[in-house]
């Protein structure tokens, strides 16, 4: 019975599937907690939540089965049945940059609270006056 | 926290409900999903052969996207300069400091040098195995952050950080210009690279070269955001 549910779970449509459903979970996640929190920091962690969802999905749709890692070693010895290495390149990148984002507004919010001595997204009424 | 409070329950319920047929819709769609999707990944990896690097990741990222990878660079610079800028607006005191517990300070000394040890490999073999330049960088941030934890002495030289971030931002440059100017275009590889030499250490031309550099780069702009960070913690 393992090895069935196993053999199902080793399709193709069942493995993204998966990813993609709980890509998008995870999304859903960063997003509830982006609407129901009103803490600045805790809005940028939702943030991260949503991005690394992104980052999930797009390495997870890029997988195929059967195919190799893009990269040599003792058991390949050219380049053929390997996965794409476009999309592990452009998620280093968007790792990177959203690193740097995720620092520079949580500066800005330190910078904010040393200011005017608020944290929360709904005291901010300083453009009122 | 109260969710009925801070939310109405129309609000959450609509949402709820919305994820919910986004969901379905999806996984209807999903059971037709190709087999193979198409991907440029195939002809670049039949490119990759000429490059004498062994891992195709690399390659991408330095070499046929290398114009990109200066512009992230950028992005990275100017994140930094930023949080500098932001943080280091006031005068740092020094009090409220705690010293720490003499394990982490001695575990910090000794596993410091190993950290750095391992970031330098995994820098250098960017383009034989996993790794690369970006993760080499943070593992390096990494250790002078378990220093700053462990010391309040410890202080990054500011001059030191700023000679090897413009050494590594020039010489990624330079060595783009020399590539447009011997081969035919901006970041060509004009270092020899047979494929004959592939593992050894200095196969692949200028991509380990420019990983080094960016390596540099990601650990010196990482060490400073660090250090930024908790000069601005200490005056609490």
């Amino acid at each position: 019975m393992i090895e069935g549910i196993l053999e199902y779970l080793n399709q193709t449509e069942v493995i993204k599937t998966i990813v993609i459903l709980g890509s998008m979970g995870l999304f859903f996640v960063g997003l509830f907690g982006l609407l129901s929190q009103r803490h600045i920091i805790k809005v940028f962690i939702s943030i991260g939540i949503m991005e690394i969802a992104v980052f999930i999905l797009f390495i997870g749709l890029s997988f195929q089965k059967g195919l190799t890692a893009p990269m040599l070693g003792d058991a390949h010895t050219s380049f053929v049945q390997m996965n794409d290495p476009i999309p592990h390149a452009m998620i280093l990148t968007a790792i990177v940059i959203g690193m740097a984002v995720l620092a520079l507004g949580i500066s800005f919010a330190i910078e904010y609270y040393k200011l005017t001595g608020k944290n929360r997204l709904d005291q901010m009424n300083e453009m009122k006056h | 926290m109260n969710i009925k409070r801070d939310i109405s329950t129309t609000t959450l319920s609509s949402f709820t409900l919305s994820a919910f047929f986004v969901l379905t819709v999806l996984s209807i769609l999903l059971q037709n999903i190709p087999q193979k999707l198409f991907s440029a990944g195939d002809s670049l990896l039949k490119l990759n052969s000429d490059q004498g690097v062994a891992n195709a990741v690399t390659t991408v990222v330095v070499y046929f996207r290398g114009f990109d990878t200066l512009g992230e660079i950028a992005v990275l610079f100017i994140a930094s300069f930023g949080i500098g800028l932001m943080l280091t607006s006031q005068t740092h005191g020094d009090k409220n400091k705690v010293k720490s517990n003499f394990m982490l300070q001695l575990g910090a000394r000794l596993l410091f040098p190993i950290i750095i040890l391992f970031g330098v490999y995994v820098m250098t073999f960017g383009h034989l195995s996993v790794g690369g330049g970006f993760q080499g960088g943070v593992i390096i941030a990494s250790a002078v952050l378990l220093m700053f934890v462990s010391s309040n002495h410890f202080h990054l030289s500011h001059r030191v950080v700023e000679v090897l971030e413009t050494f590594a931002g020039i010489s990624y440059v330079m060595i783009g210009l020399i590539g447009l100017i011997v081969v035919d275009s901006f970041l060509g590889n004009f270092l020899p690279h047979n494929i004959s030499q592939l593992g050894l250490l200095l196969s692949g031309g200028i991509v380990p070269i420019i990983y080094i550099i960016i390596g540099i780069k990601v650990g010196s702009e990482m060490s400073l955001i660090v250090q930024n960070m908790l000069q601005r913690s200490d005056n609490d």
